[in-house]
């Protein structure tokens, strides 16, 4: 099953160059350190704003850091953000989607309740209220607790970004759960299994859990992309990641005065370049494990 | 099949009803009426014998096989396996009641769960009873039953989409061979099949009664069929059953209506016998089970309806030894 | 009676990922005026495609028709141009299928749907177009047609949808009705139902029916002559009467004896046909039917034989002879 659906992954060009593209980037990501050519956070006065070199291969910034090294680093806060997010909005959905889809009733009730109110907000918005009002109050909380280091790598940056992030993906992903349980219970296999008197939980994890996976894994792989273009949008507006942690969201923030500058315009094009690349790279995957896993549907 | 000097009843059933409720409202759910799916049967199965029940689609036949085993709980009535009502036992004892009756599924494509291996499917029985010893001994049971349904036990680590209907079949008929059952509900087990596998499918069921001594309730729409391979059948209409009888008197002797009317509508692969036969064509399409006629639920179809079948319900009654019918023409 | 219909050599294929999958494979027969030909084969053996071939419905790409000719009232069908195929669709060629719930548009309302292939094909204005669509309705036994002409398909039981597609495929009162398996969705009073009023309406207007089906029995009682396909090919080719009596294929005798039958209870086994049919994608080099025959010689597995007579109208693709031939093989299928 596995092999047939690798065939297809495998013949379809723009699925297979979005793989090429991801491999690298977590290549990137986890050989960072060796990598950069300079320490990402160090500020050289005095040699600002100069152009793609053979020192400073993507040039430096006003303060004299190394672009290239930055770039580099934000692949990392990216894969964290690609690994993560999904993971956790991922278990959350599971969680969630199996026991309405499979008690039902009242349980199922009040989980798509809560899923509807999730729904409710724009996406970004309830992200950008949760890092404007809970972020500065959670820094100011671990510090307090003598978390002084933690909160000031800016780990705590990450927890409550990612966090937001995932409590905005899982209603979508439990829905979709619950959805297949639902027209799963009625299959008849699930029935050909209860004859035999195989037990409710068996059931559920062996019968239909695999079998609701397919639409998941496809929801989930397509979604990074979207999800780390909303760590992005959450950096570029200054209420992701904060300096001295890099994202390629805060670059264009950053260098976007750069658009039109004769020498300086690959700071902002190169990183802009790399965001873009990464999300259709995923989309791209997720197409094609769409087509791979549904071969009827293409 | 059976002899007929063997007559040990293995299940009663006693006035099974199974409703599907009706409701309305999308926050306070009102019970506005109900499907009846299945209203009302009795009848006995003998141990060893098959017992045919056919019916069109929307009779009430499917419901009646997932009734029977627990599957769904039936609204009302008792199943007797036994000696014990099996419709009053409930989670681990009726689990190990499973083992004694099992099923085989319509659909050979939904029937069988995707991704698991044939290996698995089959051993899931034996693993879930705790039986068949361990993985290895298991293993080799597995690969008997499939030899045992005419499959290679070299496929044991394919999937069931590799396999063709027919093949897939003989999977479900190995999975429902595995706790070594006494009693199999059929329900239509040929009717997705191309017609020269039919043939395959329904030999091997005969083989496997005989060489196991089941005994089978073969549920389908194909009345030939039927009466190929049951020793009595039953002949639903609208969730109730109109008329039981042995295969040979049901044929030369029909006692109900409609018996008599899809004995002329089933078609004969022979353009002379076919030319020679007198066709009862019956008006109009079954009416709901939501909302069956008053009286007796053939009558709004009947080409011999009277004015009490407009009145009153028929009673199902034993008319000559051994053959029962619920018919107003017959109730003097 | 007049030819109507010359198929001559037709050969369809699917261009697929996994190969190409020769559905049908050089088909040939006639049909008279007013004939009724019964074509008979279980999935996947051509009998749908190669009829839906005639009338170019075939979904392409992948599908192509790659030769042969389809001699229509002296026309090649597979010559014409998309406007003109799309004239004799629906008017001198009537279809219903399968599925009356699927074909049926759910948004527009019956009379809508009937009134659609006159005004197209015929050119009524509304007002008579109307008129028929009630005639036709009553014509197919839809009781109270001038009431119902404006409901919609889902207030139709599936008998009386499928009535609506008879209505529909001779409303433009056509020389030749494709039915393509109208009654395996429907029960089996319902079926009789059916078949009855195609008799008759068959009867009363006299035009030529191509009935596909699965069913050995629903034909019996309609056909005049029968057609057997197995794996894209014609395997035999009878009177009806011939057909059933004196069949002349190993495959044929094969499905007639894997059917049970109502008037008869045999308490021997039925004589099944063990194994599966070929892969269209790979076809034998000789005969398809060859690893599941129990006559087969040698010659079999590598020559493929083509029609030859062996009665009037009755025409076999066979090398043996199975009245005077010995069973060579009992069981024939090894598991691959």
């Amino acid at each position: 099953m596995a092999g047939d659906a690798w065939r297809r992954f495998s013949r379809n060009l723009s699925a297979m160059m979005g793989l090429t593209v991801v491999a690298l980037f977590y290549l990137v990501a986890i050989f960072a350190p060796w990598l950069v050519t300079a320490d990402y956070t160090a500020i050289d006065l005095d040699n600002v704003e100069s152009g793609p070199a053979l020192e400073h291969y993507f040039g430096t910034d006003e303060l004299g850091r190394d672009v290239y090294s930055r770039v580099i680093w934000s692949a990392r806060s990216a894969a964290f953000v690609s690994i993560f997010v999904p993971a956790f909005s991922l278990s959350l959905g599971l969680f969630f989607g199996v026991l309405a889809g499979y008690y039902g009733g009242w349980v199922d009730t009040l989980v798509m309740r809560l899923s509807d109110i999730l729904f409710a907000f724009p996406g970004l918005l309830f992200v950008f209220f949760i890092a404007a009002t809970i972020k500065p109050a959670v820094s100011l909380w671990v510090k307090e607790l003598g978390f002084t280091e933690f909160a000031k790598q800016g780990y705590v940056d990450y927890v409550v970004v990612f966090t937001a992030l995932a409590l905005v993906g899982w209603p979508g992903l439990a829905r979709l759960i619950r959805g297949q349980f639902l027209s799963l219970k009625n299959r008849e296999f699930v029935m050909a299994a209860q004859a035999i008197g195989v037990s409710e939980w068996r059931i559920a994890v062996r019968h239909i859990l695999p079998n609701a996976m397919t639409p998941v894994i496809v929801a989930v792989s397509g979604g990074i992309g979207g999800t780390i273009a909303a760590e992005a949008s959450l950096s570029f507006l200054g209420i992701g990641l904060q300096p001295p942690n890099p994202s390629w969201g805060q670059m264009i923030s950053d260098y976007y005065g750069y658009w039109r500058h004769a020498t300086l315009w690959p700071l902002l094009f190169i990183p802009s370049l790399i965001l873009v690349a990464v999300i259709l790279a995923f989309t791209f995957i997720g197409d094609g494990l769409h087509e791979a896993l549904n071969p009827q549907s293409s | 099949m059976s002899d007929n000097n063997k007559a040990e009843t293995l299940m009663k059933i006693k006035d099974l009803k199974m409703y599907f409720p009706i409701t309305q409202g999308i926050i306070i759910q009102k019970h506005v009426g109900d499907i009846k799916a299945v209203d009302g049967l009795s009848f006995d199965i003998q141990r060893g014998e098959t017992l045919g029940l056919v019916g069109e689609s929307g009779c009430g036949k499917s419901t009646t096989g997932r009734a029977i085993l627990q599957l769904y709980k039936p609204t009302a009535g008792s199943v007797i396996f036994e000696g014990e009502d099996i419709t009053t036992i409930r989670g681990e004892s009726l689990r190990k009641m499973r083992r004694r009756m099992q099923m085989i599924f319509q659909d050979p494509y939904a029937s069988l769960n995707p991704r698991m291996t044939v290996g698995n499917i089959v051993a899931e029985p034996l693993e879930v009873h705790k039986i068949g010893g361990n993985a290895k001994e298991r293993r080799e049971k597995v690969k008997d039953l499939l030899n045992v349904v005419g499959l290679n036990p070299y496929f044991i680590n394919r999937y069931p989409h590799e396999f063709s209907g027919g093949q897939r079949q003989r999977i479900g008929v190995a999975r429902a061979l595995a706790l070594n059952p006494d009693f199999i509900v059929c329900d239509e087990p040929i009717s997705a099949l191309d017609v020269s596998i039919q043939a395959q499918v329904i030999n091997l069921l005969e083989d496997l009664q005989q060489e196991f001594g089941l005994t089978y309730l073969f549920i389908a729409h194909d009345l030939s069929v039927v009466r190929h391979i049951s020793d009595r059948i039953a002949v639903m209409y609208l969730g109730k059953i109109v008329e039981l009888t042995d295969r040979y008197t049901l044929y030369a002797n029909p006692l109900h209506p409609y018996t008599q009317a899809l004995l002329s509508a089933v078609p004969i692969p022979d353009p002379v016998a076919d030319a020679k036969r007198q066709r009862v064509i019956l008006e109009g399409d079954v009416p709901s089970p939501a909302n069956p006629p008053k009286g007796c639920n053939f009558c709004t179809r009947c080409p011999k309806a009277f004015d009490p079948c407009f009145e009153t319900e028929p009673e199902f009654k034993e008319h000559e030894p051994g053959h029962w019918a619920a018919c107003h023409l017959y109730q003097a | 009676m007049a030819r109507l219909l010359d198929v001559k050599g037709l050969q369809t294929q699917f261009f697929t990922q996994d190969g190409v999958v020769k559905a049908v494979n050089d088909i040939s027969y006639t049909l008279d005026e007013g004939e009724t030909l019964g074509i008979v084969g279980e999935s996947g053996c051509g009998k749908s495609v190669g009829v839906m071939s005639l009338i170019r419905l075939i979904p392409s790409p992948p599908g192509k028709v790659v030769a042969g000719e389809v001699i229509f009232n002296g026309q090649d069908l597979l010559k014409l141009k998309d406007n003109e195929i799309r004239s004799i669709r629906g008017n001198k060629i009537g279809m219903i299928f399968q599925d009356p719930m699927t074909s049926l548009n759910p948004v527009l309302t019956i009379g809508r749907q009937i009134s659609e292939a006159l005004e197209l094909h015929l050119g009524m204005d509304k007002s008579r177009s109307r008129k028929r669509t009630i005639e036709l309705l009553e014509l197919v036994g839809i009781p109270m047609a001038a009431d119902r002409v404006d409901d919609y398909p889902h207030q139709f039981s599936g008998g009386m949808r499928q009535r609506v597609m008879i209505a529909m495929g001779l409303s433009c009162n056509p020389q030749l009705l494709i039915a393509d398996e109208p009654t395996t969705a429907l029960d089996v009073t319902i079926q009789a139902q059916i078949v009855d009023l195609v008799k008759k309406l068959r009867d009363e207007l006299g035009m030529a029916i191509i009935w596909i089906t699965h069913d050995l029995g629903v034909v019996a009682g309609l056909a005049d002559r029968m057609v057997v396909m197995y794996a894209g090919m014609i395997v035999e080719e009878a009177p009806v009467k011939e057909l059933y009596g004196n069949p002349r294929h190993p495959y044929t005798l094969g499905l007639l004896g894997s059917l049970p039958r109502l008037d008869e209870v045999r308490d021997e086994k039925l004589e099944s046909i063990e194994g599966l049919p070929p892969d269209l994608i790979a076809l034998p080099q000789g005969c398809p039917f060859y690893a599941r025959c129990k006559y087969r010689i040698d010659k079999c597995e590598t020559e493929n034989p083509s029609l030859h007579s062996v009665g009037v109208g009755h025409g076999v693709a066979c090398w043996i002879d199975i009245d005077k031939d010995p069973i060579t093989t009992e069981n024939p299928w090894t598991e691959v």
